[in-house]
């Protein structure tokens, strides 16, 4: 009876913070729903009628499906550098005896801890003298190279665990270097590969600072920059349910992805923290 | 393996070379440049940069904002810590040890928050602080509080507070997940003797987890005061824009401002070499007083 109890009990806390996390979301999607009368009349009710007007809105007079598809490229482009970068980093740091590989792992470590807000004064002045501000690409690059630290932990700590008897194998016939680290070893640390660019692909997805800098035009802004205008812009218009659309347009493929990669995500960001 | 010295400096090369470039320029160099900037005046507009030497630095000392500023930051720092641990440490317990049948999907949507775009987090948290409609509001009027109700982000009081839940909304998932990493690889004998000798559960808390997985309460911590330091800047740029009145300006918001708004970018450059003092400063702090309770097992 005692043991029945303090079970109920101790579990009030998990209930509350779940309705505090899920309750917000809810809102949000119910709210995208609605127009401006109704999300003040009835904040808390389901929409009168389910109707996609507010998306539509969000999407064409607010920017956020040009903004979704360069967030789209941004993501896509920055996980694929940051691969490119990281693998054979880590593949080096990893397989490779040579002198200076602890140091210069230890150089990504610490890099890990410095202010990002130090280096965007001058980043924004380099970028501008490459005449490269407002350009997708630059930002991609960006983050590709923001996120090499992080990826080449994750991708050595799971590198550490793959036998060596493969590659000595490939090696022994014949087979360059080169093609060890693209056949044989890419493809035996595609979890790694995986976790951690899911873990850039949410970073990308969800960046906000770095792009209000960076990027200077409506048509170039990402996702981030695009919702906190259309914010700004909904306390003059009124604009609510297409800001709501807005958000919920941003986090569905977020969810999406929490809901296929849970495992890697939560796995990948503990063992991040857990190094850096 | 047969291969030529040269080979294998080729190879070599070819595997940290084009990633060491880019990492140098994107990412030394401005840290770097940065340093340099703080002992120039420089509006960004000309080629001329003016060498003030360390009077940006003086400058610093002498701003009235800059003191707010580090109070505000080590205020969410702390509140931060003490926010998410306790919580964290609950939700990890709870979630290993009560036995709950459902722990599965509480852990799963206790993380959620930690993948949102902080611009949507933000957005959402305003229409919760809103005065009018928020939640927070309407609930303390349907429990009979009204004289509780503020306009909490545009108040001078209540506003920096108001910021502390929306972060520990969106941070806690993460340290739950590592504390339970912790907790499940503490040895179940730990526990049964414990049981055997007649200690509470309590106790066993006390003595047994929090001892044991007391590294990942160290990494956590230190985690949270990084990230704070370097990173709360975010999270008031989108709700409060550092007002009112500068009641919620942290120091990252303020070189935003100043260098980027009001183009005094070597007095931006010096705001970020504080940053970055203070931010490695505090950890070596911690790394001491945090590492001194260490059990041998």
């Amino acid at each position: 009876m005692r043991k029945a109890l303090m079970q109920t009990v101790s579990r009030i806390p998990l209930v509350v913070w779940a309705v505090i996390v899920i309750y917000p979301i809810i809102w949000m999607f119910l709210g995208s729903f609605k127009d401006y009368g109704e999300i003040f009349r009835s904040p808390w009710a389901l929409p009168e009628a389910f109707e996609f007007d507010n998306f539509v809105q969000a999407w064409n007079d607010h920017g956020i499906g040009r903004s979704f598809v360069n967030s789209l490229l941004v993501t896509v482009l920055g996980c694929t550098l940051c691969m490119l970068f990281s693998l054979p980093t880590a593949y080096a740091i990893e397989r490779i005896r040579f002198r200076g590989s602890k140091v210069l792992f230890n150089v990504y470590l610490a890099s890990m801890m410095i202010p990002m807000v130090l280096g965007w004064i001058p980043l924004f002045f380099l970028l501008l003298q490459l005449n490269l501000l407002n350009n997708l690409l630059a930002l991609s690059l960006i983050y590709a190279v923001t996120q090499v630290p992080f990826t080449v932990f994750i991708l050595c700590s799971f590198l550490s665990g793959v036998p060596r008897d493969l590659e000595e194998a490939a090696a022994i016939d014949g087979m360059s270097q080169y093609g060890i680290l693209f056949k044989i070893v890419a493809p035996l640390v595609t979890t790694g590969i995986i976790t951690a660019s899911i873990m850039n692909a949410v970073m990308y997805w969800n960046e906000y600072f770095m792009a209000l800098i960076f990027l200077q035009s409506d048509e170039k802004n990402t996702l981030g920059v695009a919702m906190d205008l259309l914010a700004n812009e909904a306390e003059y218009t009124n604009a609510w349910g297409a800001l709501f659309a807005g958000l919920t347009i941003a986090i569905i493929p977020i969810m999406v992805i929490y809901a296929i990669f849970q495992r890697n995500i939560t796995k990948g960001m503990t063992e991040g923290a857990l190094k850096g | 393996m047969v291969q030529s010295k040269k080979q294998r400096f080729l190879f070599l090369a070819f595997c940290l070379g084009p990633t060491l470039l880019v990492f140098s320029v994107i990412t030394l160099y401005p840290l770097v440049n940065g340093l340099y900037l703080s002992f120039f005046e420089w509006s960004g507009m000309s080629i001329e940069k003016t060498f003030v030497g360390l009077a940006n630095y003086e400058k610093l000392f002498n701003d009235p904002i800059i003191p707010q500023t580090i109070w505000h930051d080590y205020f969410l720092v702390v509140t931060k810590v003490i926010g998410i641990m306790v919580l964290a440490t609950y939700f990890a317990v709870a979630l290993t040890q009560f036995r709950i049948k459902e722990a599965p999907f509480y852990r799963i949507v206790f993380f959620f928050p930690n993948i949102m775009s902080v611009v949507i987090i933000g957005i959402l948290w305003q229409f919760i602080y809103n005065p009018d409609a928020g939640l927070v509001n309407s609930g303390l009027e349907a429990i009979g509080l009204e004289e509780w109700t503020q306009p909490w982000l545009g108040d001078l009081n209540w506003a920096l507070p108001s910021l502390v839940l929306p972060s520990v909304w969106a941070g806690i998932g993460l340290f739950m997940l590592l504390l339970m990493g912790g907790i499940m690889s503490v040895p179940k004998s730990l526990y049964e003797a414990a049981d055997l000798d007649g200690a509470t559960e309590w106790q066993q808390f006390w003595r047994i987890t929090v001892p044991m997985i007391w590294p990942q309460i160290r990494v956590s911590i230190i985690y949270i005061v990084i990230t704070t330091l370097n990173g709360s800047f975010i999270i008031v740029q989108i709700m409060t824009r550092g007002g009112p009145s500068s009641s919620t300006e942290v120091m990252g918001s303020y070189l935003y401002e100043q260098a980027f708004e009001q183009f005094h970018f070597g007095y931006g450059a010096a705001i970020g070499m504080m940053i970055l003092v203070l931010s490695l400063a505090t950890v070596a702090v911690l790394q001491l007083v945090l590492r001194r309770e260490r059990v041998e097992l």
